[in-house]
């Protein structure tokens, strides 16, 4: 990269169903926290960039009422549509152009002010699937992880300790919103079936919660913190719509990795990354992306979770924050990823804390199926 | 944390919009030729990629596609993927459990490579398989419309 970027400061609600609060309450707080974190001021910030989605906000042109609550008062300020990992990689942009130093990037939904699901069904095809009117994104999903399942002889026993993985994480994470210490794999199959073989505990919370983090150029970086979390490498790529891809497994997502990996210099993605925090809004979906990361061969992510190796004190910790099965506040859930990383780093995560963590990987996604991913490597002195 | 009552809640989307989207003449052709009884899909000229429905451009090879390459597909296919719903979203956020629950298939039509995801009936759960051949149910008068394709049921 010509210039080196990293990160600074961060801060994250405390997801919830129903957090009873304005957006932009939630918002002001955790923007406001991530700047008290970094240690600096409004005023130090050149740019901040905010990622929603106006249909999940409920209103278009929804940053108009945030620019003040994100600390953006007279400052640059651009909105990007979906996931805040996308929201991160043009702020990093910014930085790396030389014409900011010093941004905020924000993240936010509000799931439980009106049904998610409902609203995938409006990424459809209008002229078509929406007419036809069977699918939505937990439909798909299903279509998917029976795909999935079937190809490599993947059991719903190997969903479901996906789901157990990650759910018992979240139960250490404060921030995280499902508290289920104690969940089994039978509860997780004997939960409510949507759509076959998706069942309530194998699919991410409705949640509401923000987040922001602060990214600085080097110099600006070492001036404010001696613990900058650098960004090593950034790749995102998008799948075409469903139709016309192989939604049993995750194309885009292989590509974004890989061109992280070949930024950051990572060539054997297992050994060389200690945790990763991934966005699986689905259980089936957290084995696919094992696989589509490289942290094994296609076919064997099943593996990874039957062997505990992706577990909290396994040899490649994935989602030791439970996770978006932990808490999905939908297009803060990739920028959380980022943030649960660097603490990882930093060596902040308390009670999930994964000990001896130089180097992180962070994925967002977006969209049916996973559409769009975009993947970070980080990287700092370890915590 | 607050009381409920200090919460406005607004129920209803600030407005309904009725979007008059162009459909293209392929989606035109399409819908017009399912009165006939017949699937029209979009072969590419370069890279012969068959999308169904038809589109008038291949993303994969950037080509623009014509009305000269729309192709009959006999509406025969193959199942390639396959859940069942227990559920179904009313359209206002809520989820409302199935009396009977459903099969959605997601089906390649012969000669055609995009994927269709469809209500698949006349058959049990349990009996779907991947690779079952299935072929599109008319309704009894067919009138150029989406509606026109009731379902997929195996040959
Ligand atoms: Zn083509």
């Amino acid at each position: 990269m010509i210039r080196r970027v990293a990160i600074v400061g961060y801060a994250q609600s405390h997801h919830q169903h129903n957090m009873q609060e304005t957006r932009e309450d939630m918002v002001f707080e955790v923007c406001k926290e991530a700047l008290h974190h970094a240690g600096i001021l409004r005023e130090d910030l050149d740019t901040v960039v905010t990622a929603s989605t106006d249909f999940l906000d409920g209103r278009t042109i929804s940053s108009v009422f945030l620019s003040m609550a994100v600390g953006a008062f007279l400052k640059d300020e651009s909105k990007v549509e979906e996931d805040g990992t996308f929201a991160l990689y043009y702020a990093l942009m910014k930085i790396l152009t030389g014409t900011h130093d010093v941004a905020l990037v924000e993240a936010h939904t509000q799931g439980s002010t009106f049904n998610p699901h409902q609203i995938t069904f409006y990424t459809l095809d209008p002229l078509f699937d929406r007419q036809i009117g069977v699918l939505n994104d937990i439909a798909a999903a299903a279509l998917q992880a029976r795909m999935y399942m079937n190809r490599y002889s993947v059991s719903e026993e190997h969903l479901a300790m996906a789901a157990v993985k990650n759910i018992t994480n979240a139960a250490e994470n404060p921030c995280a919103h499902r508290k289920m210490p104690n969940v089994s794999v039978e509860e997780v199959m004997g939960s409510k079936v949507f759509y076959d073989p998706i069942r309530e505990l194998m699919m991410s919370p409705i949640s509401d919660g923000a987040c922001a983090l602060i990214l600085a150029s080097e110099e600006r970086a070492k001036e404010i913190t001696d613990k900058p979390v650098w960004i090593e490498g950034v790749g995102s790529c998008q799948d075409p719509y469903l139709r016309d891809r192989n939604i049993q497994n995750l194309d885009s997502l292989q590509m974004a990795a890989r061109t992280a990996y070949k930024m950051a210099g990572v060539k054997e993605p297992f050994s060389e990354l200690d945790v990763a925090e991934v966005s699986e809004k689905f259980a089936h979906e957290e084995l696919m992306i094992y696989e589509a990361l490289g942290l094994c061969q296609e076919g064997q992510g099943k593996n990874l979770i039957k062997r505990g190796t992706t577990r909290r004190d396994g040899e490649m910790p994935v989602n030791p924050s439970g996770g978006a099965l932990g808490a999905d506040p939908i297009c803060a859930t990739g920028l959380i990823r980022v943030i649960e990383a660097a603490k990882q780093i930093r060596g902040e995560a308390g009670g999930y804390q994964v000990p001896g963590v130089h180097r992180a990987l962070a994925h967002g996604q977006f969209g049916i199926c996973a559409q769009k991913n975009t993947v970070f490597i980080l990287g700092g002195n370890g915590s | 944390m607050k009381s409920k009552s200090e919460i406005v809640e607004v129920k209803a989307l600030p407005f309904a919009a009725g979007f008059n989207w162009s459909t293209g003449f392929q989606m035109q052709r399409f819908i017009q030729e399912l009165a006939n009884r017949k699937i029209l899909g979009a072969k590419c000229p370069e890279c012969g990629y068959t999308y169904v429905p038809p589109r008038s451009r291949c993303g994969k090879c950037y080509t623009k596609i014509g009305e000269e390459n729309l192709i009959n597909l006999s509406g025969k296919g193959t199942l390639v993927g396959y859940t069942t719903a227990y559920v179904k979203l009313d359209g206002q956020g809520n989820f409302q459990d199935l009396e009977e629950p459903g099969i959605i298939g997601a089906i390649k039509l012969e000669n055609a490579d995009s994927t269709i995801f469809m209500p698949l009936e006349g058959i049990k759960p349990r009996d779907v398989t991947e690779g079952l051949k299935v072929e599109v149910q008319w309704r009894e008068e067919t009138k150029g419309e989406l509606a026109d394709i009731r379902c997929f049921k195996p040959t």
